[in-house]
């Protein structure tokens, strides 16, 4: 991200986020609405001490909720750029007009409680969508505890508490500040199930493994169940990846956990969180005592997928996702033209699978460019100018705003790189005199004679 | 002998006509007595087209997008 950000030829707008797209492929408009982060971007050094002075806490996002931040903050240590944002919701200047903590300590007087929304419109060739994915929240799954017992995590959570720099300095601990003994690491929550979300969201087998491996690495002696429905590991590397784990010692179980309880029915039990489970292999419930559970939740679409596709006019499958223009042909372009999608926003992948997707949607964007122009569609409609009275029916009709009015001659004027060819001004327009190429009435009429012939 | 209904379906491309090609990559049966003419948008349609369908011997015309 810094280098991007350091590139010249790339200008990155962060807190920002895209209002409206107008126009067309190769001349899109597209207005960005830059949010306010009350600090100064150009004044700002990212010295850090106005985090320092803040005397207001709120839960961590990033570390999903397990750290603390400041009520000015930057999201995390190498966030791009390194400039805080002031949380309006939390910040007691904002809230009760008073403190001014930071504004007093900032020595290059960087902050600016004015600042306002600013939109900012570009002009732009091609776009690409890469909006990524929301992980699901597993505390509607009741049965499992998530929310309920201390010691139930999300993936997510593991994942920032094995992190270095996260908010347990890269330890894996209980509530209670101890290491756990035993894990139980769940997949598939949330994912192929019909309750939820009926696909596989690929990348959990993967980082299920990493988190065992990791606990192995970590804690001398853990023991580590793994509790999958089967386990999907095809990619470069990835079934090696499994061999390995199963010589380290991790415990495999097929099957998915019925419940997660805290009720011990032996003296051995109290104190441990008990997964119940039937291992399918050997046809047997079993009650597994463990410290900790870790929940491998599912991908799903972002909360705000079907805005987006509404702005950048894109589809959406079943299951939420980005529709690509042809799920084996064509997975990187969409039905609007100019318009690309890459990652997770398109269907759930790990990252070399997002990094091609991205590195074939640049490809496409930079073939369009050093081309300089596009093929349309061959199938769009002209407006015979001798014929046209000028009634200006098909204007108000086209749903791709296509069609404008020629004060000068008094016709209506079709613009071909917008027209998408659906004909309805050819069939409403009362004088006959729009043609829709390839599908003329002629055409039509002999093709429903042929049909009955 | 049963009574075979002639059908001229006008079908959508993006979404009838996308769809019956998919019931054939899916290897569903449709009823054959429906027979399909394809067009950019069901917007296309023109009512000349149905009765023209009627006047050819079509016993139905099935509008879709």
């Amino acid at each position: 991200m810094a280098s991007v950000r350091s590139n010249k030829n790339i200008e990155l707008m962060t807190y920002s986020e895209v209002s409206d797209v107008s126009g067309y492929v190769g001349n899109f408009k597209v207005q960005i609405k830059q949010k306010p982060r009350y600090v100064d971007i150009s004044k700002c050094t990212g010295c850090g001490t106005c985090q320092e002075k803040c005397p207001i806490k709120a839960d961590n996002e990033f570390d999903a909720g397990l750290g603390k931040r400041k009520a000015i903050y930057t999201p995390f240590p190498q966030a791009v750029p390194n400039v805080p944002v002031i949380d309006t919701t939390h910040c007691t200047f904002f809230l009760k007009s008073k403190c001014r903590a930071c504004e007093k300590f900032c020595e290059a007087g960087a902050i600016n409680y004015e600042q306002k929304e600013e939109i900012v419109e570009i002009e732009v060739g091609n776009i690409v969508v890469t909006t990524g994915f929301d992980s699901f929240e597993p505390s509607v799954i009741k049965q499992f505890g998530y929310g309920v017992y201390d010691n139930v995590v999300t993936g997510i959570q593991f994942e920032r508490m094995s992190n270095a720099s996260g908010p347990t300095d890269g330890k894996i601990v209980l509530k209670d500040g101890t290491a756990p003994k035993s894990v139980a690491i769940l997949h598939c929550i949330g994912s192929r199930d019909e309750n939820y979300h009926k696909y596989c969201s690929r990348v959990c087998c993967m980082y299920s493994l990493k988190f065992a491996h990791l606990l192995k690495e970590k804690i001398h002696g853990v023991t580590v169940y793994q509790l999958y429905i089967d386990m999907r590991c095809a990619g470069s590397g990835y079934e090696e990846f499994y061999e390995r784990l199963q010589e380290e010692g991790v415990n495999f179980i097929r099957g998915k956990a019925g419940e997660i309880t805290n009720l011990a029915e032996s003296p051995e039990e109290q104190g441990k969180l008990m997964v119940i489970v039937e291992d399918t292999l050997i046809r047997r419930k079993l009650r597994l005592p463990v410290d900790m559970v870790v929940l491998s939740c599912a991908l799903e679409p972002r909360a705000d997928s079907e805005r987006v596709a509404r702005v950048f006019s894109l589809s959406r499958k079943a299951d939420g996702f980005f529709l690509e223009k042809h799920p084996k042909l064509d997975p990187i372009a969409t039905m609007t033209d100019g318009v690309f999608i890459a990652g997770c926003c398109q269907s759930p992948k790990d990252i070399p699978d997002t990094v091609a997707q991205a590195s074939a949607a640049a490809a496409r964007v930079l073939s369009m460019i050093s081309k300089g122009s596009v093929e349309i569609e061959s199938a769009t409609a002209v407006v015979d100018e001798e014929h046209c009275a000028g009634c200006k029916v098909c204007i108000d009709l086209c749903s791709y705003k296509a069609i404008t009015f020629d004060e000068e001659k008094k016709v209506s004027h079709i613009n071909e790189a917008l027209c998408k060819g659906c004909g309805t001004c050819v069939a409403a327009c009362p004088s006959s005199a729009i043609l829709g190429k390839h599908f003329t009435a002629e055409q039509i009429m002999s093709e429903i004679e042929g049909v009955l012939a | 002998m049963s009574f075979e209904p002639k059908i001229v379906g006008i079908l959508c491309n993006w979404c009838s006509y996308a769809g019956a090609d998919l019931a054939g990559t899916s290897r569903k049966k449709y009823a054959p007595n429906m027979r399909v003419v394809r067009v950019m948008c069901s917007g296309r349609v023109d009512p000349t087209f149905v009765l023209k369908a009627f006047q050819k011997g079509a016993d139905g015309v099935l509008v879709c997008g």
